[in-house]
């Protein structure tokens, strides 16, 4: 069997954005590859090591950068990679669509992608792409096993979880819980550089996407600082008033 | 040509170093230090990912990393813990020997067992009574048909006893100075070689250091690096390779040192702002971070020149010296910044001071480091 594991790479948790001329300047930004990405391919090991005969590879939209969440991805274990290279900015719907013909073409039955991405936090990828294929989806899965052609799986519903089962082929996207990401080991890491990595240029596969992007802000929130005086009982009357009639929270 | 770029492998080695510091060595840095324990967890899960004994060439069956490649995951294992940090950079130091002076095959025998398990190295040079002055070792070896024999003491080894083939520096005729020495690999359960746990240290807690007593421990000649006479001049050329790791070191702690400072100095008010809107503390952290960044260039220039089979002594001493001494300034800066509270355990900074001493100490004092320096200054 043929697992694919859809990868972006996303700037670091812990970096620092900033939007300047109406676009997120990521000048000096760390990137890495997206966690909710990197359940997937965690997942696609495990069913390997668990005793399924697959080869897995990994597909990767995007610019140039992108090679490092790639490399990061082989080291981890995968067997070799495919990227559609390029700077132009597409949207899930027209992501899916080339992904989807990349995944026919290969002949994968099992397609792992992140629950959501972590930098425009669209999490309309992974339905997309099953719509496109017209396969089976689960989304926000957090169990899974496969037996012969049979999937079975818990997932997240907005009240609590389910536990499914279907037939591949099929698009899983993946979040936390659904496992422990290993880390990449330096012999791995030694091993990724020799694995084979298939470039496709992006503009032979898409000409425009649907939407086109005019502005980009960062979100901030403002606070308000407000310092309640008083002794304790006046300041505690003066702060269940602001929850209550301000904050709206009690 | 001159590059400062890292090759992607290089960048993903950093990157692994860092989570596992991060991940694996930060949590538990604390307890092992005040439990005075060995961090075996670590040292397991450190194997498991390949950053154990990274130096073993691959003839030997390991990864056969270079110096610069060494250094850069030694900067972020040390921004972690220094002295978990020191177990792993004194095996390394343990390996260097069997490289620079075993055969291949004393390569394939002592090197690729230490592969197969969380195993670590030892190098056994200094004694109770000489350190710096490493030609007046007192340690005997002596021959008798196809063994030699060692008799003395080695003092203030790192993993001495724990690990499973450590090379220790012994005397055939101290009357012949340089000359008698010879280099030994013995295996960790060979009769008569023992072990005395050093306690009390006042930093690098979580790493074992040990006094090794030898009475009449045999091993076959066949574990001898080189010849009769070699000793000395492996020791010294371990020396000017592996002190480079210590500048990696000392520069790794010094940048947890000025993230610490950072982080208080910017929630720390006094006078109704953030204390870091005074200059008196702003010099102290650009000081900081002047010193780490010229630090990092000299230790990644020794290490260059290392990987790239030149003369290297000169710079490895720059390096280890200077780092070190950064670092423990910085250390002690930041400890300054976070007033009485860097006083006390309950925030990491004043373990960073006692650890960062050690730096100035092992591997060659930084006197002696002066001493090579001065050497080629005054010999060039």
């Amino acid at each position: 069997m043929k697992i694919a594991c859809i990868i972006k790479q996303v700037p670091d948790a812990e970096a620092r954005i900033k939007a300047a001329g109406g676009a997120v300047d990521l000048e000096g930004v760390t990137f890495v590859i997206d966690g909710m990405d990197e359940y997937g391919v965690e997942q696609a090991l495990r069913l390997r090591e668990g005793g399924l005969d697959a080869e897995i590879f990994v597909l990767a939209l995007g610019p140039k950068r992108f090679e490092e969440a790639i490399r990061t991805a082989l080291a981890m274990g995968a067997d070799r990679a495919i990227h559609l290279e390029g700077d132009m900015a597409l949207d899930p719907i027209s992501q899916a669509k080339i992904l989807a013909q990349v995944i026919q073409k290969e002949g994968a039955e099992l397609v792992f992608v992140g629950g959501k991405e972590a930098d425009w936090d669209s999490a309309a990828l992974g339905a997309a792409l099953a719509e496109a294929l017209g396969w089976a989806f689960s989304d926000w899965t957090t169990e899974m096993g496969v037996e012969g052609s049979s999937l079975t799986l818990t997932h997240d519903t907005d009240d609590g979880s389910e536990t499914l089962s279907f037939n591949l082929p099929a698009v899983i996207s993946t979040q936390q819980g659904l496992n422990e990401p290993r880390y990449p080991t330096l012999p791995n890491i030694m091993k990724a550089k020799r694995k084979p990595v298939d470039k496709v240029n992006l503009s032979e596969l898409a000409s425009a996407g649907k939407t086109q992007v005019l502005k980009q802000e960062i979100q901030s929130k403002e606070r308000r600082h407000t310092i309640l005086t008083g002794d304790a009982q006046e300041a505690a009357s003066k702060l269940v008033q602001l929850l209550r009639q301000e904050a709206k929270v009690i | 040509m001159i590059d400062f770029s890292l090759s992607d492998e290089q960048r993903q080695f950093q990157a692994l170093a860092r989570d596992f510091a991060k991940d694996v060595i930060m949590p538990v840095a604390s307890k092992h230090d005040q439990e005075e324990s060995f961090p075996h967890e670590v040292i397991a899960k450190a194997h498991e990912l390949g950053l154990l004994n990274v130096i073993i060439p691959e003839k030997a069956g390991g990864l056969g990393l270079g110096m610069l490649d060494e250094v850069i995951i030694g900067e972020e294992l040390a921004y972690g813990c220094m002295g978990i940090y020191s177990i792993l950079m004194a095996s390394e130091l343990g390996i260097t020997p069997i490289l620079v002076g075993g055969s291949e095959e004393q390569q394939k025998r002592f090197l690729a067992p230490l592969l197969e398990k969380p195993s670590l190295a030892a190098f056994a040079l200094s004694e109770p009574d000489n350190g710096s002055d490493a030609a007046a070792m007192k340690t005997r070896a002596s021959f008798e048909g196809d063994e030699i024999i060692l008799n003395g003491n080695k003092m203030w080894i790192t993993n001495g006893g724990l690990a499973e083939v450590t090379v220790v520096f012994a005397s055939t005729d101290p009357s012949l100075k340089h000359k008698g020495t010879v280099a030994v690999v013995v295996p960790k359960d060979t009769p008569g070689f023992s072990y005395q746990k050093i306690h009390h240290k006042m930093g690098q807690r979580a790493a074992h250091t040990a006094e090794l007593i030898f009475d009449n421990v045999r091993v076959p000649k066949s574990n001898m690096l080189g010849g009769l006479g070699d000793g000395f001049k492996i020791a010294m050329k371990t020396l000017d390779k592996t002190r480079i790791p210590v500048a990696a070191g000392s520069v790794g702690l010094a940048r947890r040192a000025l993230d610490e400072a950072k982080n208080y100095a910017a929630e720390r008010k006094a006078f109704g702002k953030s204390i870091n809107s005074f200059q008196a503390l702003q010099f102290k952290m650009a000081d900081m971070k002047i010193g780490i960044e010229t630090a990092r260039l000299q230790t990644l220039y020794a290490a260059w020149l290392v990987d790239t089979g030149q003369a290297h002594s000169e710079a490895s001493s720059i390096a280890k010296c200077y780092a070190s001494d950064m670092a423990f300034d910085a250390a002690n800066e930041t400890i300054q910044i976070h007033g009485g509270y860097g006083y006390v355990g309950e925030y990491p900074v004043e373990k960073l001071l006692r650890d960062i001493k050690l730096n100035q100490i092992y591997e060659g004092t930084n006197e002696i480091q002066r001493v090579v320096i001065a050497k080629h200054v005054i010999d060039s």
